[in-house]
């Protein structure tokens, strides 16, 4: 608002003519021509200062990307160290009986005692091997069907002879009842047209199946019969146990939920996913932190001692850096070894942490003479400040940026690096489990049971995927230079 | 020019040295002898590999017999297979991982520089951002999750078609090449896709540019002689690294295709615990990566005028 | 500005806006100029004034996005060159208008030769032959004072100086001979000696090609030496217009006044204190509603704050844009009441 502080009274004889000629300004008057006072304060700040951190801290989360990494690796941690807690199954409990299972929800289960040995029948009636009659035609066994309680466990079958027959052939199929085309799988062939009956133990699982049988005799019959059945699960006394000591036979039990299946020693694979993340979560922060700390030492050291000590540090990070870094981490892991009854996670975080040092010593060192021959450090050191104040107040404060950023971009490579190894057997022993050698062990049967290798392998991928993207929001959040870009 | 390739292979010759070195010291770390160890149970390989490696005299001169034998060129003999030597396992298996390297750093080359060219010029953000996806996707997940599920795939395609469209393993022709050398290339596409982006988008907003427009020249003649020239160029320097990559990168890629590469015997060695191979192929891998390293660095110099320059008057 | 003679270039209410993360600002606020032929105007003020963002503008070299031209017309020899297709654009680009930048250092192209920077331009434009291209190259080079053309003009940027690349410029915006160059601070980025070397260049090619030029700078020193009219500019507007002679003699208007207080005078031995203009100049992501220098102005009145004035024909040919003119206003500085006799002036639309 204007405010008049001085009056001005001797050009009122010019007023009258300006307001004929100047049609324009003619709603100004005098007073708008008196001196302004300006309490306006002259310069005004657009936007309040924020601390360096805070904010990153704002511009970070304004990338969505970020956050939502930040979540998944929050949820992968909570998922490694509280995981174990709720999901109690022990990771190296070998169930025999459910190997490969694709994911299954917990089922009860009737518990078996032992069975009674499969007793054949064998007719007395009919010959084992008759005679052939070229003309006569070949009949279909007459009704097949199933003695006992056909369980997981077992399915009996048994039928009437079939004329002629020097044997018989057992089909099972899992798909519709069996046709003039197609039978199922051949389970069986029986020789002997005196020998009715078989057990089918193969690979049964708790569904409907069909079977059927032919008779042959050189040639298969054309004519079959068949039954349909559906299984019950069951598991036997011995296996039971296992899992509850006091099973008895008889009763029914409740087998765990296998939610992400179960590997090729039917260990639950949830349970090992949460062990192998100790593993492979353990290396992607320990092995960075630990070199980045030795690299941070001898950067600090070299950039600040400068000189001779300057050089040969420099000397020896650059001929460790020239080794192949993957090359060298099969070397050493070799050459360290690992005893026997040891993990080998020892010998991997060390052979890592001797060949990673040198990226974070190199960017530590480099930071530290820039900053060292900036002005605001030479200033300080005018005002004679103490080298450990220059070291906490500016340098390292200055420098926790770019060393945060490699930090969260180091751990990746390291799960990776691990991952890599371990897939190809030179990670940690067995049977301690890493993400890693679980896919190992997961690629001999990814054709049949993909599960094995997936779950594991979406593990390693979620992680590194989150710690890129958590690193590249990082970056961009504490690069000052970032600051106008959107 | 010839000064500074000179003091290069003098650098790598010192480097090559200290590898072996290295790997000389590390096989003499591991908890017992290797090599006098159980692994070798035929006396006549026993004998053969006393008299190569001198594992009777002291450390020193087994050192200096090492060396003797690394600058003749001789890596070594194997003592898990018949007495077969480590200079004639790279000749038969070397060329054909070094066949896959080449097919894989090329596609990895040329597909960074073009899918990097085509997000930074793009002014569409759905390029941009599906590529940026699909480069940080392919640096997440580990090559052989690519090498199963491509092959997977692949015998699922095979299946439906009928045919073999494109083998899913082993080593014969040009089609056993395709999905090896491309799941093995594309974590280095993705990285270089990355580098060549932000290159890109730096050369950009460079004065030069500007200076560009204001001489009138149309955006495809100062795209392709003013930025990609600029851009390409620190992607060239990122190659030596790339090279040594793909090479580890085949270690894994070689063993779930069936290749019988160097590196599915590299892995075997390692698996099999054959120490000498392991020593004279690190040895190898080590020398063959830091001169690729300077053959790249030389070509660098030879593209970019003001290393060739500075370095031809120096 | 001499009426008289026909203006090549005509600009008219020209506005720019940048979007930006804090939000719009508006660089250029309504700007007119014209520029006669042979003539160098000088167009000065003080860092983010939008005086860069003007002639960037005019050669349609603002980013866009950010950048957008709001309004406003550029007639060059009368026809309107804003809103070109791109390919039209190109040929007015570096054909008809030429352009020096301030940093040589970076504006040249680090990995082509300076013969194919300058025959790139003379081959797109001129359409002629390689080697009659690179023979007009070595010409430019021998004409900007370049020794031994014949060699450097296969070396690249990085083997020059930078006083040596500012003349590699020049050669390059004037190999297709435009009527039209402009400089945007084309010393600013050099050694004191090198500066005045690269000034006299600039002025014996314009008087030799007969060009007109605009001559971006923040240096009164180099206006002096090379303008026939200025335009001060502040806050995205021209605030003074006039010959060289009456911005420097008889400034009307209070921010050139303070730029000449703040400007060291060698002749002046005696020479009192240098004065610096206060504060700071507004913030364009909201430019005040009156005048934009209020802030600062030592004759600031009340309608300054709520009016932003308009531009006041003070004498023939010169303009300035501040209610001391108006006939209300009384100042106490005397400057000023010379001055203030004045006719409206706007430019029409």
């Amino acid at each position: 608002m204007l405010k008049s502080t001085t009056a001005h009274s001797e050009t009122n004889s010019r007023f009258q003519k300006t307001m004929e000629v100047d049609p324009l300004i003619q709603d100004l008057t005098l007073q708008d021509f008196f001196q302004a006072s300006r309490e306006v304060s002259k310069q005004k700040i657009s936007r309040p200062s924020l601390s360096y951190w805070k904010d990153a801290w704002l511009r970070l989360q304004r990338n969505r990307q970020a956050i939502t990494s930040l979540g998944i690796i929050a949820g992968l941690t909570v998922f490694t160290l509280a995981g174990p807690l709720a999901w109690r199954l022990d990771p190296a409990f070998q169930d025999l009986t459910r190997i490969s299972e694709p994911p299954t929800f917990a089922k009860s289960v009737l518990v078996l005692g032992e069975p009674e040995p499969f007793q054949e029948l064998v007719s007395s009636e009919v010959p084992a091997t008759p005679q052939l009659d070229a003309a006569a035609t070949l009949k279909a066994p007459g009704l097949l069907q199933i003695t006992g309680n056909p369980t997981t466990q077992s399915v009996r079958l048994q039928w009437s002879p079939s004329e002629g027959a020097s044997g018989y052939v057992v089909y099972r199929s899992e798909e519709g009842p069996p046709g003039e085309d197609y039978l199922g799988v051949p389970i069986a062939e029986i020789e002997g047209g005196n020998r009715l009956s078989y057990e089918d133990r193969f690979n049964l699982e708790a569904r409907r199946y069909h079977y059927a049988v032919t008779a042959k005799n050189g040639a298969e019959s054309a004519g079959f019969s068949a039954i349909e059945t559906t299984l019950a699960p069951a598991i036997r006394v011995a296996d039971a146990r296992k899992l509850t000591p006091d099973a008895e036979p008889g009763t029914r039990m409740t087998l765990p939920a296998h939610p992400l299946g179960t590997d090729y020693l039917g260990r639950d694979l949830l349970a090992r996913l949460m062990e192998g993340a100790r593993v492979s979560l353990f290396i992607g922060f320990v092995a960075p932190l630990l070199a980045m700390m030795i690299g941070i030492l001898i950067g600090g050291v070299s950039g600040f001692a400068g000189g001779k000590v300057d050089h040969w540090l420099m000397r020896m990070t650059d001929f460790v850096l020239a080794l192949p870094f993957l090359l060298f981490m099969i070397l050493f892991k070799v050459a360290f070894g690992a005893g026997a009854g040891e993990s080998g996670i020892s010998a991997m975080l060390l052979a890592m942490v001797i060949l990673s040092w040198t990226g974070s010593a190199r960017l530590v060192r480099g930071q530290v003479l820039q900053l060292r021959d900036s002005e605001f450090v030479q200033a300080s050191r005018l005002l004679g400040a103490s080298w450990v104040y220059l070291l906490l107040r500016h340098l390292l404060p200055n420098t926790m940026g770019v060393i945060l950023v490699s930090l969260t971009f180091a751990i990746p490579s390291a799960i990776f690096t691990e991952a890599f190894l371990s897939f190809i057997g030179m990670g940690v022993a067995p049977p301690t489990p890493s993400w890693g050698s679980m896919c190992n062990d997961g690629i001999q049967t990814f054709l049949t049971h993909p599960h094995e290798f997936l779950f594991p392998a979406l593990f390693i991928s979620m992680a590194v995927l989150a710690f890129n993207l958590l690193g590249d929001g990082l970056r961009d959040a504490l690069d000052p230079k970032m600051r106008s870009v959107q | 020019m010839l000064k500074y390739i000179l003091t290069r292979l003098l650098s790598g010759i010192l480097t090559v040295y200290f590898i072996a070195t290295v790997t000389f010291a590390a096989m003499h770390l591991v908890p017992g002898d290797p090599i006098t160890g159980n692994k070798a149970t035929s006396p006549e390989i026993r004998a053969n590999l006393e008299r190569k490696y001198g594992l009777d005299r002291p450390v020193l001169v087994q050192y200096g017999i090492y060396l003797k034998n690394m600058v003749n060129g001789d890596f070594g003999i194997s003592f898990t297979q018949q007495n077969r030597s480590v200079n004639d396992i790279i000749r038969s298996h070397f060329p054909i991982s070094a066949t896959l390297g080449i097919a894989s750093i090329l596609f990895a080359t040329f597909g960074g520089i073009f899918f990097g060219a085509l997000t930074g010029i793009s002014r569409k953000k759905i390029y941009d951002r599906s590529i940026m996806f699909g480069v940080i996707l392919a640096i997440s997940v580990p090559s052989f999750v690519f090498a199963a599920v491509s092959q997977f795939f692949m015998t699922e395609l095979n299946q439906k078609a009928g045919t073999t469209l494109l083998p899913v393993g082993g080593w014969g022709g040009l089609s056993h090449m395709i999905l090896p050398a491309i799941v093995l290339g594309l974590g280095t596409l993705a990285f270089l896709t990355r580098l060549m982006r932000s290159s890109l988008l730096e050369v950009v907003n460079q004065d030069y540019i500007r200076t560009a427009r204001a001489k009138g020249l149309s955006p495809t003649r100062i795209f392709f002689s003013h930025q990609l020239r600029n851009a390409v160029l620190p992607v060239i320097t990122v190659l030596g690294p790339a090279i040594a990559a793909i090479t580890t990168g085949g270690f894994v890629v070689e063993s779930v295709f069936a290749i019988p590469g160097l590196g599915r015997y590299f892995v075997q060695a390692v698996q099999q615990l054959d120490y000498t191979v392991i020593m004279g192929l690190t040895v190898f891998y080590g020398a063959f990566l830091v001169f690729m390293v300077i053959t790249v660095d030389i070509a660098y110099g030879l593209i970019d005028p003001r290393i060739k320059v500075s370095a031809r008057s120096a | 500005m001499n009426s008289t003679d026909k203006p090549i270039l005509e600009v008219r209410d020209l506005k720019v806006e940048f979007d930006t993360y804090g939000g719009t600002v508006q660089a250029v606020r309504g700007v007119h100029f014209a520029l006669a032929k042979g003539k160098t105007l000088a167009i000065v003020g003080e860092s983010g004034c939008g005086k860069s963002v003007t002639v960037q503008s005019l050669m349609g070299l603002i980013p866009s996005p950010p950048g957008r031209i709001t309004s406003g017309s550029v007639r060059l020899n009368g026809r309107e060159i804003l809103g070109l297709s791109p390919k039209e654009a190109n040929q007015v680009r570096g054909k008809q208008i030429g352009m020096i930048f301030q940093d040589p250092m970076t504006s040249l192209n680090p990995t082509m030769t300076l013969g194919r920077q300058i025959t790139e331009t003379i081959r797109v434009h001129d359409g002629v032959s390689d080697a009659e291209a690179r023979k007009r190259a070595i010409e430019l080079l021998e004409q900007v004072q370049i020794p031994e053309a014949r060699t450097r003009v296969d070396q690249y940027p990085f083997q020059f100086s930078g006083g040596m690349r500012q003349r590699v410029m020049i050669a390059m915006s004037i190999a297709c001979n435009p009527e039209i160059l402009i400089a945007d601070e084309p010393t600013t980025a050099l050694d004191v000696t090198i500066q005045a070397q690269i000034l006299d260049l600039l002025k014996t090619i314009q008087r030799d090609r007969r060009m007109s030029m605009i001559l971006i700078t923040h240096d009164l020193g180099v206006v002096a030496r090379m303008a026939d009219d200025v335009a001060v500019m502040y806050a995205g507007q021209i605030v003074e217009y006039g010959g060289v002679q009456q911005i420097f003699h008889r400034s009307a208007h209070p921010y050139t006044v303070g730029l000449r207080s703040a400007m060291p005078q060698n002749d002046e031995a005696q020479s009192k204190m240098l004065k610096p203009i206060e504060g700071s100049p507004p913030d364009l992501f909201d430019p005040p509603k009156g005048c934009a220098y209020f802030d600062r102005c030592p004759h600031a009145m009340k309608v300054c704050a709520a009016r932003n004035p308009p531009l006041w024909d003070v004498q023939e040919d010169h303009l300035s844009r501040c209610w001391i003119h108006h006939k209300f206003a009384t100042s106490s500085t005397e400057v000023f009441r010379s001055n203030r006799m004045g006719q409206e002036w706007e430019i029409q639309k």
